[in-house]
């Protein structure tokens, strides 16, 4: 198999984001519309899960295996409210005005 | 604004706006209010929307020049994958081209923004065509509750009183959950991933390689290696001029595996059959949303309570038996059948639960809980690991021997299924797994 053209190549993550439509783009700061308490993460949680699971990458582990969270890729999509068992994740929608969140142009 | 609405709708999406359509024909006032910036700007599907109530909705769209469906379902494949091949059932009949059409792709961020055309119609044409509204970027922060009854809205600043609340916030249900209809904290339990991509091509291509003409489409599911072995499965649909081609992943099971979606969609899409369907293609658009499974168990505790009602998959209103991935169907007609209950408040002047309750036997009654309670064996059969590990690449080592010929004494198929069978399953599995699956499917 070829896997020359952009449509089997695999993709980053990075680029898949890239093609995301996000609003409020242009605002210095974004009201979060995720809190999470990384300290959680990062003392009793046995399986970090949404370093993995979230579709968007919004949960990052650092070098020495420490949860991030970061809202601004986050494409709504709620897989962290789920995923995480260990009340670490406070998930609400953004607000239109100061938040961020999608604008889907296929969806 | 201190007058007093009949209804207020929370969600434009399909459940919302179906809902929207039928209290407007019955010239009920409501207010819809939508986060997103237009209706579907904040929705993701796979997405097919299956048989015919849109037609009761918006009747002869296939004769709309501007309806914003993509493509009408006339050619259904069901495919069984291991990690070199692709063995599929394929099914093409001419009575899937007789409108009503029983499906259509669709891509939620215009086909929703349509049907939102459709509901501002609807309420023009009605006698209180000044006091109904659709609003969007409103987000509703939460509902309003007085002696134990919903009676309104908060958004921002405002609120917004009516006689009855209908939800259709979709699968992240907050609203649902304030008012105690389901549980605070949900667990991944019965729930899914879904991921997916929108590759153009140019309609030629598009129609060439998929054998396609006219409004003609396909839906195509997977089974197996799709998901490289996490519970679940894929879908590639053909749009007017892309596909959408994604996955739909087991939460538990992905949290087990420690494996990524994204990951396993490029895995997906590099699986030779797949690869070849999308090759010179432009990825348009990344997605994900949350899936219900059809899991009864991750449904609300009760669809309606005092002065609101809950639709589409806010109820969790998703089912996938095998046959197809339900949502979108079960989300209009659930939206037409909490507005019609409304209709009956709003009529009789009376918006008690008693009132209420008739959405719940409404909702019973009708094909979709009717299916959703039919088909929970089936959910179990085909979330069952054997599914989407042994039973594909049974399936597809049986193809690979049945369709080779190398020039040497032949085996039967009955041996060839007998020999294959042996690698995979054990002879009572398989008879456990047949026997399971005659009966739920």
């Amino acid at each position: 198999m070829s896997n020359a053209d952009a449509s089997v190549r695999p993709l980053t993550i990075a680029e898949r984001l890239g093609k995301v439509a996000y609003r409020n783009q242009g605002r210095s700061a974004a009201t979060p519309h995720i809190v999470v308490d990384t300290a959680i993460c990062n003392s009793t949680c046995p399986h970090q899960c949404t370093t993995y699971m979230c579709p968007a990458n919004c949960y990052t582990l650092d070098d020495v295996g420490k949860v991030h969270f970061q809202f601004e890729d986050c494409i709504e999509c709620g897989t962290c409210m789920y995923a995480c068992d260990q009340g670490a994740v406070a998930w609400s929608y953004p607000d239109p005005e100061t938040g961020r969140g999608v604008n889907w142009n296929a969806g | 604004m201190d007058e007093r609405f009949d209804c207020i709708i929370v969600g434009g999406g399909i459940a919302g706006l179906s809902a929207a359509i039928t209290l407007a024909r019955a010239n009920v006032r409501f207010l819809l209010v939508e986060r997103g910036e237009w209706s579907g700007a904040k929705n993701v599907s796979g997405g097919v929307l299956w048989g015919r109530d849109l037609a009761t909705l918006v009747p002869n769209y296939w004769e709309d020049e501007d309806a914003a469906f993509e493509r009408y379902v006339a050619h259904r494949r069901l495919t069984f994958m291991d990690d070199g091949a692709a063995f599929s059932l394929d099914f093409k009949s001419n009575h899937f081209d007789e409108a009503p059409y029983s499906g259509v792709t669709v891509l939620r961020s215009r086909f929703d923004a349509w049907l939102a055309g459709k509901a501002q119609e609807a309420i023009d044409a009605s006698s209180v065509a000044d006091e109904s509204l659709i609003a969007t970027d409103v987000l509703v922060r939460e509902l309003i509750v007085e002696d134990g009854k919903v009676c309104g809205i908060r958004a921002g600043e405002d609120a917004f009183y009516a006689d009855s609340v209908i939800l259709a916030e979709g699968v992240n249900n907050l609203l649902t959950r304030q008012v105690g209809l389901q549980t605070e904290y949900v667990p991944a339990t019965g729930l899914a991933v879904g991921v997916k991509e929108v590759i153009r091509f140019d309609a030629k291509v598009l129609e060439d390689r998929f054998q396609l003409s006219g409004r003609r489409g396909m839906s195509n599911e997977f089974v197996g290696y799709a998901t490289d072995g996490v519970e679940g499965g894929g879908f590639l649909y053909t749009n007017r001029d892309s596909v959408s081609v994604g996955l739909v992943l087991g939460m538990e099971d992905l949290r087990r595996s420690r494996k990524k979606p994204y990951d396993l969609l490029n895995g997906f899409k590099q699986h030779p059959v797949v690869a070849d369907a999308l090759r010179g293609g432009e990825v348009l658009e990344y997605s994900a949303k949350v899936v219900s499974t059809g899991d009864l168990r991750a449904m609300p505790k009760e669809v309606y309570g005092e002065g609101v009602l809950v639709a589409g998959e806010a109820a969790n209103l998703v089912l996938n038996a095998g046959r197809a991935i339900q949502g979108m169907d079960f989300a209009m007609r659930s939206g037409m059948l909490a507005a019609e209950t409304v209709i009956e408040a709003v009529r009789a002047k009376d918006f008690s639960t008693a009132i209420f309750t008739h959405y719940r036997t409404a909702l019973d009654a009708s094909y979709v809980m009717q299916d959703l309670r039919g088909f929970q064996d089936a959910v179990k059969v085909l979330h069952s690991p054997e599914m989407f590990t042994a039973v594909p690449r049974l399936v597809c080592d049986f193809g690979r021997e049945f369709f080779t010929v190398d020039n040497r004494p032949t085996k039967k198929a009955w041996q060839i299924l007998r020999d294959v069978r042996k690698e995979h399953l054990s002879y009572w599995d398989l008879v456990k797994l047949g026997a399971k699956a005659s009966r739920a499917l």
